[in-house]
């Protein structure tokens, strides 16, 4: 499986492996929440204890599933959009088995503490050189095949992941870099230099340019705007980087960075307003699309949450909004609807639309990929309401001047609706799996083809 | 193949991304560079482990470790220089619990001690779990850390629970808690102002008992046997927080509290024998009364108790 040298295979490893650590990391997330409303759950047991278990399920999200799809689909794209094949599947193929190896080493050194301790870059330093191994190897691939293209021109997609993976090495060089030893606030300016960039150059690159390849191609209409599309691209590339330090915008770090992070945060309006311009513009006259195209609602699901999500960042970055939400569950909250909402609804729907041609399986189950959207979409709003509102009560508690012990007792009916939205998500993503690992294995479909036509391989 | 064309952008998105690493990476670590100011903590080798067990239990995913300025009772605001030592840094970005910047003192080490074994023993409603898998070593540098924390930053506090101070205020203290006229003066103390809850009798069947939604402590259970002087100071002078339990630091003297400590330290467990003329607190009449047959004396029912099917007598919720 991981030594092939067939087209798409890389692709297809990515993905079906991908969708293995979502359900483990949601899995993970499930069981913290639940341990919030049932603290003594975890019974002494130091492996599922939530403090050990919050990193792990982090780090499983964030690199086995999201990175893992992300890549899985880049390499569908790359070689469609160059009109080329894929540099080297073999190399591609190698990687995917060091990342799962890496995930795999990752999630038992962090349950069994062996952690460096800095947010989202927990993995200990074995780890990190495997996916930098990998991250390195990939953006190889990648360039090579941008550069052997057979068209001229390069689509924004393109443009957005070649940036991706030019970024994502350097960045997670540097929130890695365990060599050099930083006083305390330097380690947390650095941190979170890394920290929001793995976000902001490479899941939202990688996602927007995910999305850019798959609304046109789900519509069947051309892009709206390409000029404003490639504003988009650069203005990301000028804003995005220096915002970190909006994480720790109340600790005593110098004012001038704060500040720095503070007006770029600001500027991120810029992209969000035109990418999503560009995206509901070209979905203009084809809302109709939605009715019997799943992968597209899925996608379009996910520019909705983008939308949120990017219209909250800007504001609570700033000063005086962040003054009230920071450090309550507001942030996870966000945190939950850029990764969940906005790049995990972008990435199933590409995951719909691009497995059945990277296979040549039409997808097993029509009625399982509906079921999975609805209890998906209903158990994120669920949640993700839960989590907002509790922050809100939790920041009212602390600026009242209430201790912790009083208004944690609040917040129960909040953990427990959180958990019920996480356990729907979690029971349509179980849904998931079935359905990938039908399609994986080549089981007749349920359906005839023309129920979902962007999920079978016939037309493309 | 037309690559040239692209030569441009591809140079304008490497330098702007030099740039942006020079200026929010490499510029505040050439130009921020606070002295250690006098709260930096250098750790003592038994906090420096205690720490690494903070960061190996992923502590910082619920606690943060700065005071904000607008944080109403977290303690003093913390400075840049305070952070020197710390690396890899312990900030933290959630506070699903209480800030620890300025833990230290706050508690005594056996609240420490009772409170990761199982916190809701100590704090009720608290939905940290559960750290009993601690061992005894590894418990003990985690405590140590913990009252490390913004140690020097409350000297002007009066924060007497930090085992440096301790020593000092119970040299200070005149109250004599082991002797029996101690006990007999905090028994007027806790007839006056506990018994309306606590009970008499201490078991936590006091007639406001009856109202009370979250019940107040009952002495006889066992695990108060655990409580040293300390402890039961730092609890009658705190309260419960999410309880009735007042802050009786508030209210009483410092000589008062100690007086209540050496009646509670008195009231017998459950499984010692209720003596039947305990009021006269002297142990050589406890010993004739264990003699006689303890059934017949744990029979004995205090005064207000609400039956119910198979509970234990007075069995309120233990703080």
């Amino acid at each position: 499986m991981f030594f092939s040298d067939k087209e798409n295979s890389a692709s297809k490893n990515f993905i079906f492996t991908a969708v293995i650590w979502l359900i483990v990391g949601m899995t993970m997330g499930l069981t913290g929440a639940i341990e919030f409303t049932a603290p003594d759950m975890s019974a002494g047991i130091p492996q599922i204890t939530f403090s050990r278990l919050r990193p792990t399920h982090i780090n499983t999200v964030a690199f086995g599933w999201l990175s893992m799809a992300n890549i899985g689909i880049v390499l569908y794209i790359i070689p469609t959009l160059t009109r080329s094949k894929l540099f080297s599947n073999k190399l591609a193929n190698f990687v995917c088995l060091v990342w799962n190896l890496a995930i795999i080493g990752g999630i038992i050194c962090l349950t069994n503490g062996y952690t460096e301790g800095r947010e989202y870059a927990e993995f200990p330093v074995p780890i990190d050189v495997m996916v930098l191994i990998g991250l390195l190897s990939l953006s190889y691939v990648v360039y090579m095949t941008a550069i052997t293209r057979t068209v001229k021109k390069l689509y924004v997609s393109l443009w957005y992941m070649l940036g991706a993976f030019f970024w994502m090495p350097i960045v997670y060089f540097i929130g890695n870099r365990t060599f050099v030893r930083l006083d305390g606030l330097n380690d947390s300016i650095v941190n979170w230099f890394y920290g929001h960039n793995i976000l902001g150059m490479w899941f939202t690159t990688l996602g927007v340019g995910i999305a850019y390849y798959m609304i046109p191609k789900l519509t069947g209409r051309p892009l709206w705007s390409h000029s404003l599309s490639m504003l988009g691209f650069w203005t990301i590339a000028f804003f995005y980087a220096p915002t970190g330090t909006h994480h720790i915008l109340q600790s005593p770090v110098p004012e001038w960075l704060k500040a720095l992070a503070v007006v770029f945060s600001v500027a991120l309006v810029i992209p969000v307003i035109t990418v999503l311009t560009n995206f509901f513009m070209t979905m203009k006259g084809n809302w109709w699309q939605l009715a019997n195209n799943l992968p597209l609602r899925f996608v379009l699901t996910g520019a909705l949450f983008y939308f949120i999500t990017c219209i909250q960042g800007p504001f609570q970055a700033t000063r005086s909004i962040n003054w009230y939400i920071h450090f309550t569950q507001w942030v996870p909250g966000h945190a939950h609807a850029a990764l969940l909402g906005a790049f995990t609804f972008f990435d199933w729907g590409a995951i719909y639309y691009i497995f059945p041609r990277v296979t040549g399986h039409q997808f097993y189950s029509v009625a399982l990929a509906r079921a999975h959207y609805w209890l998906t979409f209903i158990g994120f709003w669920i949640f993700y309401a839960a989590f907002t509102i509790a922050g809100l009560v939790q920041s009212a508690g602390w600026h009242a001047g209430i201790p912790v012990n009083i208004w944690s007792t609040e917040l129960v009916p909040y953990w427990i609706f959180r958990a019920i939205g996480g356990s729907m998500m979690w029971f349509g993503n179980i849904l998931f799996f079935i359905n990938i690992l039908q399609t994986f294995r080549g089981v007749k479909p349920l359906d005839l083809p023309d129920v979902e036509p962007a999920m079978s391989p016939m037309k493309s | 193949m037309n690559n040239k064309n692209y030569l441009l952008p591809g140079l304008v998105i490497i330098f702007s991304f030099g740039m942006i690493i020079f200026s929010t990476v490499l510029l505040p670590n050439f130009i921020f560079k606070p002295m250690p100011s006098e709260f930096a903590v250098v750790y003592t080798p038994l906090e420096a482990r205690g720490r690494k067990i903070y960061l190996r239990e992923g502590c910082v995913n619920c606690h943060s470790q700065f005071s904000r300025p607008q944080d109403r009772d977290f303690g003093p605001l913390v400075m840049a220089g305070d952070y020197v030592y710390e690396t890899p840094n312990l900030l933290g970005t959630i506070r699903t619990g209480p800030d620890l910047a300025n833990e230290g003192g706050k508690h005594p080490d056996a609240w420490h001690k009772a409170h990761f074994i199982n916190p809701r023993t100590v704090t009720p409603g608290s939905i940290m779990p559960p750290y009993s898998y601690l061992k005894d070593d590894e418990m003990k540098a985690l405590v140590a850390y913990v009252q490390s924390l913004g140690k020097k930053r409350l000297v002007k506090y009066h924060r007497i629970y930090h085992p440096d101070e301790l020593e000092k205020v119970l040299e200070k203290r005149k109250v004599n808690v082991d002797s029996s006229a101690a006990a007999n003066a905090g028994r007027g103390i806790f007839q006056q102002n506990c018994a309306t809850c606590h009970g008499t009798h201490g078991l936590g069947n006091g007639p406001n008992a009856i109202a009370i939604s979250k019940k107040p402590a009952n002495f006889s259970r066992p695990f108060f046997k655990d409580y040293d002087d300390v402890t039961w100071f730092w609890r009658v002078s705190e309260g419960v927080p999410g309880t009735r339990m007042p802050q009786w630091g508030k209210l009483l003297t410092e000589e008062q509290r100690w007086y209540l400590v050496a009646f509670l330290k008195t009231l017998p467990r459950e499984n010692e024998v209720y003596p039947k003329d305990y009021e006269s607190l002297d142990p050589e009449k406890w010993n004739e009364v264990q003699a006689t047959s303890s059934k017949d004396l744990n029979s004995q029912k205090p005064a207000m108790i609400i039956e119910t099917k198979g509970s234990p007598p007075g069995a309120g919720g233990g703080h």
